[in-house]
C-alpha cells in the first residue's frame, strides 16, 4: 500500500484517475470511500435513456486524515459524462460536505478546546462541466444544496477546491469553487462559468474562438486565476505538489484560511466591484491586457515561461486572496 | 395580463404594498448611479405593512457597459449589486430578533448569468457566487427568503437567484413560466436522443423535463401559485410559514435541504436520500478511526 501509494504521488494530477486523486491527497492507508462502487449506486435515470452508468456515479467520496486532521474528499470522474453533476453524484458530493460539518459539531461539543489540527476539513478535487443535462433538475438543485452546505461550513470547516484535471471546472460547479476558501490549481487547471463552446455561440467565432486552445486558457487557466487572484496557490501538475500545498493551508489556523476567500461577505464584494470597474474603465479584448493592468509589461512571456520563472516574476492583480 | 415575462417591475408593485417601493436603497445602502448592474432591481418596500428587501431583473433595460447583459441577464455589476442589497439587508437588522429580522422577496426572471469573455476573464461564477452566499448567510442569519418565479428561471440563473430561498414559489405554466436547465429540444441536440421520445419520457419522470410542474414533483419548488392576483397573498403566507420554522428552530425543513425532504415527500429524488443514508451509516462504523 505505502510504496503504491508513493508511487503515485509522482503522477501527472491531469492524468490521474478520480480514485488516485482521492487516496493520493490523504495519508497513506487513510482513505476510506463511502458509498462506494461496491453498493452500486448508479443513476436511476440513465438507464431510461439508454445511457451507460457507472457505479459510483462518476464521483468518489470519503474521508482519510492528514496528520490527525479527518479530511472529508470528493474527487470527479471527468471521464463518466464530464464529470457532470446528476442526482446520485450531487446527494454524495453534497453530503461528504455536510458530513464534516456534522463531525466539527460533534468533536467540538466532545472537546471545547478543539484544537486546529484536528479540526476536520473538506477537499474538492474538481472535474466537471456542472449539470448533467440527462437528468438536469436533480443536478440542478443538487448545486443548490451544495451552496447550503458551504454556508454551513463557515466559521467551522475549511473548504479547499483542486482544480487541475482535463475538464476543469464549470458550469454551476464555478459557483462551487468559489465558494470555498482556498483555490489550488495547476497551469492545465481551467475554472469558469461559461464553457468555450457557450461563449462562442455567443459572441461569434471572430469574438470568441472555441478552437484555440491559448485563448481559452488565457481566458480560465490557472496562470490566468493566479493573476486575477481568484486561485490562490499554483502549483505543478503532480499529485505530490496537490497535496502539498493542500497539507501547507491545512497547517494554517482556520480563520487565515477563511480570509483567503474571494466572496463570501459585504467587504470582498466591494473588492471585487473594484475590479469590475477596471473592466469598464479598461474594457479588456483579452486576458493579456489584464496582465498588463496588473503590471506586467510584456504579457506574451508570461503563457510560456516555466513555471517556477513565472510565479517568481508575475505580477499579480490582488494579492488578497 | 396574460403573462408576467419580462415584467419583472411591474411583478414588485403586484407583490408589495401600493407605493411603498424604493428603489436602490436597503438598510445603509443607496446606489443612485441608475447606469450600475442597470439590469437587476433592488431595493425595499412593505409588504403587508412590515419592511421588506426586493431584488427583481429588469428586461427591458440592458446594461450599456456590458453588451451580453439584456434581456433579465444577471451579469458581474448585477450579480454583485444583488449581493450588496442582501448584505446590507443583514447588516441593518443584525440587532433584531428573529421574528422581526426582514424578509427578502426574490421575483425571479431571468434567463441566466452572463456569457462574455470579459465576464469569464473577471470571473462571472464570482459575481453571481457571491449573490448565493449572501443569500444563505441571510437566510441562515433568521431573514425569511420568498422567492416567486413569475417568467423566465433558466439554470444558472434560476441556481442564483431562486434556489437559496427558504421558500420557491411559482406562477403555473399556463402563465408561461419556464423552469429549466436547458428546453428538451436543446437536450435532444446535445445528448443525440430523440426528441419525441424524450417527451414522452419526460411525463414520467420529472428530473430532466422543462415547466414549474416538474419542479414540484422534485420538491423544487414549494408552492404553484394559479393566479397573478393570489401572488400577493400567498407571498405574504409563505413569509409567515418560513418565520414561524425560523422560530421554531427548523431550520433544517427550509432552504435547499428542506426541499431535498420535500421531494421525498413527493415521491421523487429518492436515490438522492439512499446515498445519503447510506453514506452517514457506513461512516459511523468507521468513524472512531477519523474524530479522535
Amino acid at each position: 500500500m505505502s510504496s503504491q501509494w508513493k508511487n503515485l504521488q509522482q503522477r501527472s494530477f491531469l492524468e490521474c484517475n478520480a480514485r488516485i486523486r482521492a487516496i493520493g491527497l490523504v495519508d497513506p492507508g487513510t482513505f476510506t470511500e463511502l458509498a462506494g462502487p461496491r453498493h452500486r449506486f448508479s443513476s436511476p435515470h440513465l438507464p431510461l435513456l439508454g445511457e451507460a452508468v457507472e457505479f459510483d456515479d462518476g464521483i468518489v467520496t470519503g474521508v482519510g486524515l492528514l496528520g490527525r486532521k479527518p479530511v472529508f474528499v470528493a474527487s470527479q470522474e471527468g471521464r463518466f459524462i464530464g464529470g457532470a453533476v446528476g442526482e446520485v453524484h450531487g446527494a454524495k458530493l453534497v453530503n461528504i460536505v455536510r458530513m464534516a460539518r456534522q463531525a466539527y459539531d460533534q468533536m467540538l461539543q466532545a472537546n471545547p478546546d478543539l484544537p486546529e489540527a484536528k479540526r476536520p476539513a473538506v477537499v474538492i478535487s474538481f472535474e466537471t462541466g456542472g449539470v448533467r443535462l440527462h437528468e438536469a433538475n436533480a443536478g440542478l438543485l443538487a448545486h443548490a444544496e451544495l451552496m447550503d452546505q458551504f454556508q454551513d461550513c463557515k466559521g467551522k470547516v475549511p473548504l479547499i477546491a483542486l482544480i487541475g484535471s482535463r475538464v476543469g471546472c464549470f458550469g454551476g460547479m464555478g459557483f462551487a469553487a468559489v465558494a470555498m476558501d482556498v483555490i489550488i490549481m495547476s497551469q492545465f487547471g481551467r475554472l469558469g462559468l461559461t464553457g468555450p463552446e457557450v461563449i462562442e455561440e455567443e459572441l461569434g467565432k471572430d469574438e470568441f474562438d472555441a478552437s484555440d486552445r491559448a485563448l481559452v486558457y488565457r481566458t480560465t487557466g490557472g496562470r490566468h486565476k493566479y493573476i486575477m487572484g481568484d486561485c490562490n496557490y499554483l502549483v505543478s501538475d503532480s499529485v505530490a505538489a496537490f497535496r502539498e500545498a493542500l497539507a501547507q493551508v491545512l497547517t494554517k489556523p482556520y480563520a487565515e484560511i477563511a480570509a483567503m476567500g474571494c466572496i463570501g461577505s459585504l467587504e470582498k464584494v466591494e473588492s471585487q466591484l473594484k475590479l469590475v470597474d477596471l473592466c469598464v474603465a479598461t474594457a479588456p479584448k483579452d486576458a493579456r491586457d489584464v496582465w498588463k493592468s496588473a503590471g506586467n509589461e510584456t504579457p506574451d512571456e508570461l503563457t510560456d515561461m516555466p513555471l517556477d520563472e513565472f510565479l517568481e516574476t508575475v505580477k499579480r492583480l490582488t494579492a488578497r486572496c | 395580463m396574460e403573462d408576467l415575462i419580462g415584467q419583472g417591475r411591474a411583478a414588485i408593485d403586484l407583490i408589495v404594498d401600493a407605493e411603498s417601493f424604493r428603489e436602490g436603497e436597503v438598510g445603509a445602502l443607496t446606489i443612485s448611479d441608475e447606469e450600475f448592474g442597470a439590469s437587476a432591481v433592488i431595493g425595499t418596500a412593505t409588504l403587508n405593512g412590515e419592511v421588506c428587501t426586493v431584488i427583481a431583473s429588469d428586461a427591458m433595460t440592458a446594461n450599456p457597459k456590458f453588451p451580453v447583459v439584456y434581456a433579465g441577464i444577471i451579469g458581474l455589476e448585477e450579480g454583485y449589486k444583488m449581493a450588496l442589497a442582501v448584505y446590507h439587508s443583514i447588516k441593518a437588522d443584525q440587532d433584531l430578533p428573529l421574528a422581526e429580522k426582514r424578509p427578502l422577496l426574490l421575483i425571479v426572471d431571468t434567463p441566466g448569468n452572463g456569457a462574455g469573455k470579459q465576464e469569464e476573464i473577471f470571473g462571472m461564477n464570482k459575481a453571481t457566487g457571491a449573490y448565493q452566499m449572501a443569500l444563505a448567510e441571510a437566510r441562515k442569519a433568521g431573514h425569511p427568503i420568498v422567492a416567486i418565479v413569475v417568467g423566465r428561471a433558466i439554470s444558472g440563473g434560476f441556481l442564483c437567484h431562486g434556489l437559496q430561498a427558504d421558500h420557491v414559489l411559482s406562477l403555473g405554466p399556463k402563465f408561461n413560466t419556464m423552469i429549466h436547465v436547458m428546453p428538451i429540444s436543446s437536450i435532444s441536440r446535445i445528448t443525440k436522443l430523440n426528441i419525441e421520445w424524450l417527451q414522452e419520457l419526460a411525463e414520467n419522470n420529472p428530473v430532466f423535463a422543462a415547466g414549474p410542474d416538474y419542479f414540484y414533483k422534485l420538491g423544487g419548488v414549494e408552492e404553484i401559485i394559479s393566479s397573478i392576483e393570489s401572488m400577493r397573498e400567498r407571498v405574504v403566507n409563505h413569509v409567515a410559514q418560513v418565520r414561524a420554522l425560523k422560530i421554531a428552530g427548523r431550520e433544517e425543513e427550509l432552504g435547499p435541504w428542506g426541499r431535498g425532504a420535500l421531494s421525498v415527500e413527493r415521491g421523487s429524488r429518492m436515490a438522492r436520500n439512499k446515498v445519503i443514508q447510506t453514506m452517514n451509516d457506513e461512516f459511523a462504523q468507521v468513524a472512531g478511526q477519523y474524530l479522535v
